[in-house]
């Protein structure tokens, strides 16, 4: 009796294990699949254009992909191991260097991507998406009002795939930050958080620049100056990194008011991306019970009862975030130019610059952008300090030309010195400026500005007494006669060379 | 000479690759690009694959080469599935006598049974045929079935097969090439995903169809590399080491892959 009820209980002992055993597989058992993105002439056109940017993108991938299997694979690591050790190689090195071609994330978070391939998949979906919707805006062949109706077709294409499209409404902060596991990874990991915040920040910002450039040329602009300002939030980390989650309708406004529905999908796929990296940061969560929480968390950022909030409340809650803690908007990085005080040809040969405050000496080479006919393709201004500071002070221009009264045309400077002569031609003029010293003062300064030719006999008039009338010719009378205003408009200057000046013969 | 041809057709093919634009993924490998054993994981769905430039040059001791041509075009026809079309074409150039032709057309499905997870590998079956088609073809239809494994650790990635061809061996003079009865090999690769490339060796052992002939081991190792999002090159090289011919052999490939709107399932 005793040995059949051994036997009895060794083979219940394995009919309760095999009947186990498929339970276990079916737990592991994934069916998950990859799909080809929706083809078009469009594709990789923001590589093409947009190659630096396109390239960064490339370097996030890493990022999320080695968070994530650090995560998993050494969760007892110190945290110096994210936010010392590869958050430094992802920016000294990745990011400055990025790869040229879009990563297998598998190859790089090879654990992770078999604790949670539905997951990975839908990341995956979603940031094919990503790329696509910057194609269509790169792609300058595609008339501006044809974009959205390419867009609404990669939409519904990435739709077609419920198993792994994000929901279409927007879901609540709840979800990201109200569960049991939430936070621990931006807790454990600020640098690191801060690090995939500002990713965010760009891959929804560079929407903004792409939608409302007028022509490529702003585009460019907008995108440089975009990436510009991610590579100044990574600065002394993590003080001018996103201190909350971006959202889209704040950081891309246009770009939401556009396409309100991938902003969403965009938001939901972020948020998830943080919902992953709590999952994984939270020691609290069971290992064997990780990859359940993970896809739990991923039905709920599919369906479209979950946690959802009016598409209204979504617009009011990231404007209550405030785009200034989300590392600010994209647009308006770069301050504005200054107000040039030379008129483009205008000449500098001739002039006398040592009398000017600003003008230190200067090496040939700087004044290269401003003589004649004036660079317009000067290059950019440095923001970089100047977006620091609030004042705005606004940079100095370099020049002297700044306090060169006459920027003007050849003509108009000989209209200038003819009035000019013509006020000194009056007695009473001449003796109010003499006796003035400000005026004295200004008008000497006005006068060694005027080229060789006729600063000699300005000086000259200047220097006469004012009770003696100076002649049209130059020449002086002995005694005074009443004064008479003269209102010639073209005057026979006493030059030292024969013809009149022609300045655009200027050379420099 | 046939060495510098083989370079020519490769400089051309690859000069060719900055032509087209689609993406083609340099992880998911398949047999004979470069490495006979593959993975488990068939091309995604609705992906057309063109594998343009799949070369081998084969060098036997006595002066005989041959090169090898198989365009093929694979499909991504239903989810972890897709259908393969191959047209290989051979030329034997032994002292002199030259023979060419097409020795057959491959046709095969290879269905992706499931995505490697923590506790079971990536396992796939595929069933082929090789149609009596050409000047070098079998003289009748064989079929044949495999089974693939795949495992991956972060340190390296190992893939399994295993094919069993049934049929019976055709006439000695039927110009059978490569027809075997049962394949079995194991290849590892290591991939430095950084630099989109993967490093792969394999080993494996063949049966010809002709039950006389000896089982015949061979080696190689090859790369793919990523180039660029539209094109991924392959290379390799390999020595058969027993059976009847202990030959050197080189292999180049280049694959461009595409999609056809009108295919594609689009939400309405």
């Amino acid at each position: 009796m005793t040995r059949i009820n051994v036997r009895l209980g060794r083979i219940t002992i394995g009919l309760l294990l095999l009947s186990a055993a498929p339970a276990a597989l079916s737990a592991q058992w994934v069916t998950t699949y990859e799909q080809f993105y929706y083809p078009g002439s469009f594709n990789w056109q923001f590589r093409e254009n947009y190659p630096s940017a396109d390239r960064l993108f490339n370097g996030f991938d890493f990022g999320h992909a080695i968070l994530y299997e650090t995560l998993w694979t050494e969760p007892n690591a110190p945290a110096a191991e994210l936010e010392q050790k590869w958050y430094d190689r992802l920016t000294k090195k990745i990011l400055v260097n990025p790869p040229p071609v879009p990563l297998e994330e598998a190859a790089i978070e090879i654990a992770y991507a078999k604790l949670a391939p539905e997951a990975k998949q839908m990341f995956d979906w979603a940031h094919l998406l990503h790329r696509q919707i910057y194609d269509v805006w790169a792609d300058e062949r595609i008339p501006t009002d044809d974009k959205d109706a390419v867009i609404a077709k990669l939409i519904r294409y990435y739709k077609s795939r419920p198993d792994l499209a994000f929901s279409s409404k927007p879901k609540t902060m709840e979800l990201m930050e109200g569960m049991p596991y939430s936070t621990a990874f931006r807790k454990n990991y600020p640098k690191f958080n801060g690090l995939i915040w500002a990713y965010h920040w760009l891959q929804v910002g560079l929407y903004e620049p792409l939608v409302t450039g007028k022509d490529k040329d702003e585009r460019q602009t907008g995108i440089v100056a975009a990436v510009a300002r991610f590579r100044q939030m990574i600065e002394n980390p993590p003080t001018w990194m996103p201190r909350v989650m971006p959202m889209t309708p704040a950081i891309a406004p246009e770009f939401t008011k556009r396409y309100p529905e991938a902003a969403i999908i965009f938001d939901n796929l972020h948020s998830m991306h943080d919902v992953v990296s709590d999952i994984l940061a939270n020691l609290a969560v069971p290992r064997n019970r990780k990859r359940a929480e993970i896809l739990l968390a991923a039905r709920r950022y599919r369906d479209d009862t979950s946690y959802v909030m009016t598409e209204h409340a979504w617009r009011e809650m990231a404007s209550a975030m405030g785009v200034q803690n989300m590392g600010g908007p994209v647009m308006g990085v770069l301050e504005g130019f200054p107000t040039p005080t030379v008129a483009r040809g205008a000449v500098m040969a001739g002039m006398d610059h040592s009398q000017h405050a600003a003008a230190a000496p200067q090496k040939p080479d700087e004044h290269a952008g401003h003589v004649m006919p004036a660079d317009s393709t000067s290059p950019a201004r440095d923001t970089s300090h100047a977006m620091h500071d609030s004042a705005g002070a606004k940079p100095d221009s370099g020049h002297a030309m700044h306090d060169m009264p006459h920027d003007m045309s050849a003509d108009h400077m000989r209209d200038m010195m003819t009035l000019h002569m013509g006020l000194l031609e009056d007695p009473v003029i001449r003796r109010r400026i003499q006796s003035d010293t400000a005026m004295r003062r200004i008008m000497l300064d006005m006068i060694r500005e005027m080229p060789p030719e006729h600063r000699e006999h300005m000086e000259m008039m200047l220097r006469e007494p004012a009770g003696i009338p100076i002649r049209k010719d130059g020449t002086t009378r002995a005694t005074p006669t009443k004064t008479k205003a003269t209102t010639s408009t073209k005057t026979k200057v006493a030059p030292t060379k024969a013809a009149p000046v022609d300045h655009s013969k200027h050379k420099p | 000479m046939a060495f510098r041809a083989f370079l020519i057709a490769v400089v051309g093919a690859v000069s060719l690759a900055h032509a087209a634009g689609a993406q083609t993924d340099y992880y998911n490998t398949d047999a004979g690009r470069p490495l006979t054993v593959e993975d488990a994981y068939a091309t995604e769905r609705y992906a057309f694959e063109w594998q343009i430039a799949p070369l081998r040059l084969e060098r036997a001791p006595g002066g005989v080469y041959q090169w090898g041509f198989e365009p093929e075009f694979a499909y991504g026809i239903l989810p972890r599935t897709h259908v393969e079309i191959g047209a290989p074409l051979a030329f034997v150039d032994a002292a002199g006598v030259r023979t060419s032709g097409l020795a057959g057309l491959d046709i095969s499905l290879l269905h992706n049974l499931n995505v490697e997870t923590t506790g079971i590998p990536a396992l796939g079956v595929g069933v082929r045929v090789l149609a009596p088609v050409g000047g070098l073809a079998p003289d009748k239809a064989y079929p044949s079935f495999k089974g693939i494994a795949t495992r991956t650790f972060t340190w390296a990635r190992f893939h399994l097969n295993g094919e069993y061809t049934i049929g019976e061996a055709p006439a000695a003079s039927a110009g059978a090439l490569e027809l075997s009865r049962w394949l079995g090999g194991i290849a590892v690769d290591k991939t430095y995903p950084l630099r989109s490339l993967l490093v792969g060796a394999e080993v494996n052992a063949r049966q010809p169809i002709h039950e006389i002939d000896e089982v015949e081991w061979t080696v190689a190792v090859g790369l793919r590399k990523q180039i660029s999002p539209q094109f991924n090159l392959d290379g390799g090289v390999g020595r058969r080491l027993t059976g009847g011919t202990q030959s050197w052999f080189a292999t180049f490939g280049l694959a461009y892959a595409f999609g056809i709107p009108a295919l594609m399932r689009v939400s309405e």
